[in-house]
């Protein structure tokens, strides 16, 4: 009887197993199938002897080829100026920006002054104003200080590193969650509060280092609205997002959609593989941030 | 009865600021009766007096800062905030063929708003430089000693060390995020336009005038148009937040099940949308559903439809379709939040209800929404406030498409708010309205969050909002 | 207490030092922009003999004054390349720019009028632009008139409809580059064998399973309602404000139209869009000349374009498909320099002349709007240049219109696709008397 039972159970899981499988391996199929395509497109050639660059109504190439990814390297665009000028920006900023949250999480959670409780409020409400009204106003705060245009590059590091202090959610969680009695115990061994800071804390916080690290470090390679607002007409200061989408979007360039696809790979890979690598950190973060709120 | 009660309290609130205000106007008055001439020559010269009497790391300090806001106050800003009740009356004008520009209104009032704010500041140094002086004073009269250079500057890595720290992230947010928020605010009130553009063109003060024409439900008015793209943010933020997080709640047990394997390639493979780039996976996705795009034309060619599917035409269908993509982005994300926490609920719980004969999904209800939803409340209402501003998915995906002559100021079906005055800004340059429209964006995020998160049962567990 | 306050004030003077550092800035960059005074080049302009010779270039000439002036340049991205060979010809034509620095940018035609007018000083110095963005760019203070000394000379070399487009309130504001603004029909040879009729080619398109191209939006939307004999117009004053406007589209003339274009879009053929590029598995698409080489390079031999077809209205009668007629112009920013004003001047001028536009056709496929060029016999041996041609007879010029229009008339496309679809006459009439009550609005 219980041996039967047993079985049915088995059986049953067994089944329930079964089409658990067959839901995952569609769902991965629903996942990857964008990326299989921009893929494909990426080796179709742009040039009109072999095949054609613009919109096409079937996803395998005629012929693979890699012309695509000549044309980015060879020099007839900037754009590995502009790979570098994202990836310049995005090393900027995930220094900085895990920085600057390092040190207003510490003093938010480990430190009592007057008007604590006001600062974290306010920054809670202005992060509810949209952003994107105050573009123009940062663009001529920056071009009064020549970060516009040919001087975009740093002008975007600087606003993404001069508000990043308000993202300290996450990290503030965490510092929460390590015993104050820690502390409590090295000031009475008379440390001062920065060597507590730099010795005890910052070694403690390394996956939330990272993931702040990791986050920052991908929000440039997304960044079209401001990035093209603050460097229109400078070719050069240009990041990949804002010179790719004009391939898609200006009309000036036809038959550029395989070339934007090979571009989008360029980008995706290097990123896609840190994430990777890093995902462990990244699950941490985002599930502290979760449950703190 | 309330209303008396509130009154109560405002009249309370006002007292008190006035006795603080009567109160420091006395103390400073008293430092400068009772203060020797180093004190009283601080109330010119910030710090003086802390110089004189050796502590010269303050008092340079002091100094410095004075200096400095004077120099930026007389040198520069001045001219600007002598203009901002005008903002300008100088119009641009020709001499021969050349342009000589007059005023810039835009200009004035940006740099006279942040001169203001030197002043404020500078006011407030004064004060502080008054009440230093006065506490030295009063050490000095009562025989103890000053604390020494080294002591101040110890202190900023010590019992400072906040201040230290939050020096730079704070002088970096109210220069690029507060200065251009109280910015756009002064913007609704003025009548910058494509018709009032600096530097060739001065714009004015106009009092309340576009927030009437926001809520004005004429042909041309703003009203109607607002309340259909409002309705549609919210409902669409609505969606987006718990579509997501129920199938992310669900693949996360899927993955989790006992049993199944690979579990690792599994959330590999998801992930892939979060660690790609949006603005290719999404643009190429908006290409995948147009009417002449894969899905249609592979659909076509097999014979499935012979007609194409109006993906992003129909305005109902792109409504759904943004949805369905937006699925796509938000399930992976809410995997791997719930795998974790999945995690954390006690399996005894699960163990005693199985002993109790519950089916899985009576222990879905019954013991992990609860505690998921416990959880993640905040969360939850973060991710909402989020969607209602998610610029991305609608900007990339359809732009606001398909369009209607039934919406005015350019806005499509599928617009939420932030992307119909982003539009407003760069197509039209109508930045008194796009102003208003970003004030409004405020008050339906800050009042949802804050009627929210009052009822949320984690909230009224633990102790306040930290 | 007195030890918190330091460290206030340190904040107080790092936020000080900022701001005092961009006060500095200000009054740095107000001095820059006065002409550099360099030592006197000893190569004296020796006034070439230069077939555009400027009227005054031979005239005392001081080089200095020109020397290490930035000039900014915009085009189209494809053009970007001829564009700076045809600079380098310039500074030989007039030696006393040799100084000059030219900087060229590729900033898409449509993008370069809403970047000039986010910041007028900080967009370019030239630019390229289309037609349609003229009144906003005049509007926002963002053109400098035509030089006086070269007015005439620009009138009478260039088609006057095109010289025309370039004014607003009778005033020329650019130089007019091309005049191949408009639109016609390119198809596949082995698919639509008569191209003369609508109903025709939609009939083709289906039966092949292909697709058949055509936008609704501003631009093309017109092509109907012109096409039926409505009339959409705006005047305006000297500042670029629209005073009236003159439009019938609320008539029997106006429905017909709609109702041709509500049929069009419900074609199973029918796809949205006028951009060759984007374009996916199609034998007829209505489109301009800048696409003609991504048309041929996918039609190959089956390659052939024609003027826009004739249709039968639900009133029986047939008509033509209209269109605008538009141009291509090279604008000038007004400048606080005049010297910076005359290279910005003669290097329009330049860019415009007979020459280059030819050349211009020779390397990129664009139509001058000069009448010597279109005169020329690789021009009118063009196929695509001379389908247009034959269009433009059944167009009418461009004039100018407010940006309002456009982003209303991108509205009813978009109810044409869908909410049209299934209207009865009653509602397409009270649609289309609404539209007309909103496109009068935008005249003050």
């Amino acid at each position: 009887m219980a041996k039967n039972s047993m079985g049915s159970m088995k059986r049953k899981r067994a089944l329930g197993n079964f089409f658990g499988y067959i839901l995952l391996i569609l769902i991965s199929l629903i996942w990857l199938f964008p990326y299989f395509g921009l893929l494909m497109a990426s080796f179709r050639s742009y040039v009109p002897e072999v095949e054609y660059g613009g919109m096409v109504d079937y996803i395998i190439p005629h012929t693979f080829s890699l012309d695509n990814y000549r044309f980015l390297f060879n020099g007839e665009t900037n754009y590995v100026r502009w790979y570098c000028n994202t990836l310049v920006i995005s090393i900027f900023v995930s220094l900085f920006n895990t920085i600057i949250v390092l040190c207003v999480s510490y003093a938010l959670s480990r430190m009592r002054f007057k008007g604590r409780t006001f600062l974290m409020r306010f920054w809670l409400i202005l992060g509810m104003f949209p952003g994107f009204l105050t573009m123009i106003c940062l663009y001529f705060l920056l071009k009064q200080m020549g970060l516009t245009q040919a001087g975009a590059v740093p002008g975007l590091i600087l606003v993404s590193i001069a508000s990043s202090g308000m993202g300290y959610y996450v990290c503030k969680g965490y510092f929460d969650t390590i015993p104050k009695a820690l502390d409590e115990a090295a000031r009475i061994d008379g440390a001062s509060r920065a060597r507590i800071f730099f010795t005890m804390i910052i070694p403690m916080a390394k996956p939330i280092i990272i993931y702040t690290a990791l986050v920052a470090f991908m929000g440039p390679w997304c960044d079209y609205v401001f990035a093209s607002y603050i460097a229109f007409g400078h070719d050069k200061s240009y990041n990949v997002a804002v010179a790719m989408q004009r391939w898609m979007v200006v009309g000036d360039y036809q038959g550029y959609f395989t070339r934007f696809c090979a571009g989008g790979i360029v980008v995706a890979v290097p990123v896609t593989i840190l994430f990777m690598f890093l995902q462990k950190y990244y699950v941490e973060g985002v599930t502290g941030g979760a449950v703190k709120g | 009865m309330a209303k008396t009660k509130d009154g109560q309290k405002k009249k309370n609130a006002v007292a008190n600021f006035l006795g603080v205000l009567g109160n420091d106007i006395k103390d400073i008055g008293v430092t400068f009766k009772e203060g020797d001439f180093k004190t009283r020559l601080s109330f010119l010269i910030f710090g003086f007096g802390s110089l004189l009497r050796g502590l010269w790391l303050r008092g340079l300090t002091l100094l410095a800062a004075e200096a400095g806001l004077l120099y930026f106050i007389i040198s520069f800003g001045w001219q600007y905030m002598s203009k901002i009740t005008t903002l300008g009356t100088v119009a641009t004008t020709k001499q021969g063929r050349k342009t000589v520009y007059g005023d810039n209104s835009f200009l004035i009032l940006l740099f006279g708003l942040l001169t203001i704010f030197a002043v404020i500041a500078f006011i407030a140094i004064w004060r502080i430089n008054v009440r230093v002086n006065r506490n030295e004073q009063l050490i000095l009269k009562n025989g103890r000693t000053l604390p020494t250079n080294g002591d101040d500057f110890k202190s900023l890595f010590d019992s400072n060390f906040d201040k230290t720290l939050l020096a730079l992230p704070v002088t970096g947010i109210f220069v690029f995020t507060v200065l251009p928020i109280i910015f756009m605010i002064c913007i609704a009130f003025t009548n910058y336009d494509a018709n009032h553009q600096p530097p060739s063109n001065l714009f004015s003060w106009v009092g309340l005038e576009n927030f009437k024409n926001l809520f004005s439900f004429g042909t041309a008015g703003f009203g109607g148009t607002f309340v259909v793209v409002l309705v549609w943010t919210l409902v669409w933020a609505f969606f987006a937040t718990f579509i997501d997080y129920f199938l992310g709640i669900a693949v996360a047990m899927l993955i989790n099940k006992k049993g199944i394997r690979f579990k690792k390639l599994w959330r590999t493979i998801l992930v892939m949308t979060i660690a790609v780039p949006q603005f290719v996976s999404l643009l190429y996705v908006s290409k995948l559903f147009a009417n002449d795009g894969l899905i249609n034309g592979y659909l076509l060619k097999w014979g499935v439809i012979d007609q194409a599917i109006q993906f992003w035409v129909n305005p109902t269908l792109a409504k759904i379709t943004i949805i369905v993509v937006n699925i796509w982005i938000g399930i992976p994300y809410m995997m791997l939040i719930a795998t974790g926490l999945l995690m954390n609920i006690p399996e005894d719980l699960y163990e005693s209800a199985r002993i109790d004969g519950a089916t899985p999904w009576q222990m879905f209800v019954n013991i992990t929404m609860p505690y998921m939803l416990f959880v993640t409340g905040p969360f939850l209402l973060t991710q909402y406030t989020g969607n209602l501003n998610n610029f991305n998915v609608i900007f990339l995906l359809t732009q606001g498409q398909p369009k209607t002559g039934n919406l005015v100021g350019g806005a499509g079906r599928t617009d939420l708010l932030i992307t119909w005055l982003y539009k407003m800004t760069i197509n039209d340059t109508n930045y008194r309205m796009a102003a208003v429209i970003g004030i409004m964006v405020f008050v339906v995020t800050a009042g949802i969050s804050l009627v929210v998160y009052n009822l949320l049962p984690s909230v009224k567990d633990e102790e306040g909002f930290q | 207490m007195k030890k918190k306050l330091v460290s206030v004030l340190l904040t107080a003077a790092m936020g000080a030092s900022l701001l005092a550092g961009c006060g500095q800035q200000a009054a740095d960059t107000t001095q820059t922009s006065e002409p550099a005074q360099t030592t006197e080049t000893t190569e004296a302009a020796p006034a070439t003999e230069t077939t555009e010779a400027a009227p005054e270039a031979s005239a005392e000439v001081d080089p200095a004054a020109y020397d290490g002036k930035e000039v900014k340049v915009w085009v189209a991205e494809n053009v970007v390349d001829f564009t700076n060979e045809q600079i380098e010809a310039f500074k030989t034509a007039y030696p006393q720019y040799a100084g000059v620095n030219f900087t060229v940018e590729a900033v898409g035609e449509g993008d370069a009028a809403g970047n000039m007018i986010t910041d007028v000083t900080a967009g370019a110095d030239v630019f390229g632009f289309a037609q349609d963005q003229l009144t906003r760019l005049v509007t926002a203070n963002a053109l400098e008139e035509v030089n006086p000394d070269y007015l005439s000379a620009v009138e009478s070399a260039n088609s006057a409809g095109v010289v025309e487009a370039g004014k607003v309130g009778g005033t020329l504001y650019a130089y007019p580059m091309t005049a191949d603004n408009g639109y016609f029909l390119y198809y596949d040879k082995s698919v639509v064998t008569d191209p003369s009729t609508l109903e025709g080619i939609i009939e083709q398109c289906e039966a092949a399973g292909k697709n058949f191209y055509m936008d609704m939006t501003g631009w093309y939307q017109v092509a109907f309602f012109f096409g039926t004999g409505c009339q959409l117009t705006y005047d305006t004053d000297d500042q670029g404000n629209f005073t009236g406007c003159n439009v019938d589209y609320a008539s029997d003339k106006g429905l017909v139209a709609l109702k041709e274009m509500i049929e069009v879009a419900s074609s199973s053929a029918y796809q949205a869009g006028s951009s060759a590029g984007d374009a996916v598995n199609y034998a007829a698409i209505i489109d301009g000349t800048w696409d003609a080489d991504t048309v041929k390079s996918v039609l190959g031999d089956n390659y052939a374009c024609a003027k826009l077809p004739t249709f039968t209205g639900s009133d029986g009668n047939t008509y033509q498909l209209s269109g605008f007629n538009g141009c291509k112009l090279l604008g000038v920013k007004p400048q606080e320099d005049e010297d910076k004003l005359q290279i910005c001047d003669d290097l329009a001028y330049y860019l415009t002349s007979e020459e280059v536009q030819l050349a211009r056709f020779n390397a990129v496929g664009w139509g001058p709007s000069n009448l010597n060029a279109q005169a020329s016999d690789a021009v009118k041996a063009n196929e695509a240049l001379s389908a247009l041609a034959e269009q433009f007879a059944y167009t009418i010029p461009q004039g100018n219109y407010p940006g309002d229009y456009w982003t209303r008339a991108e509205s009813l496309a978009g109810d044409v696709k869908d909410s049209f679809q299934k209207a009865s006459d009653e509602d397409l009439t009270k649609a289309l008397e609404a539209y007309q009550a909103d496109l009068e609005s935008y005249a003050k």
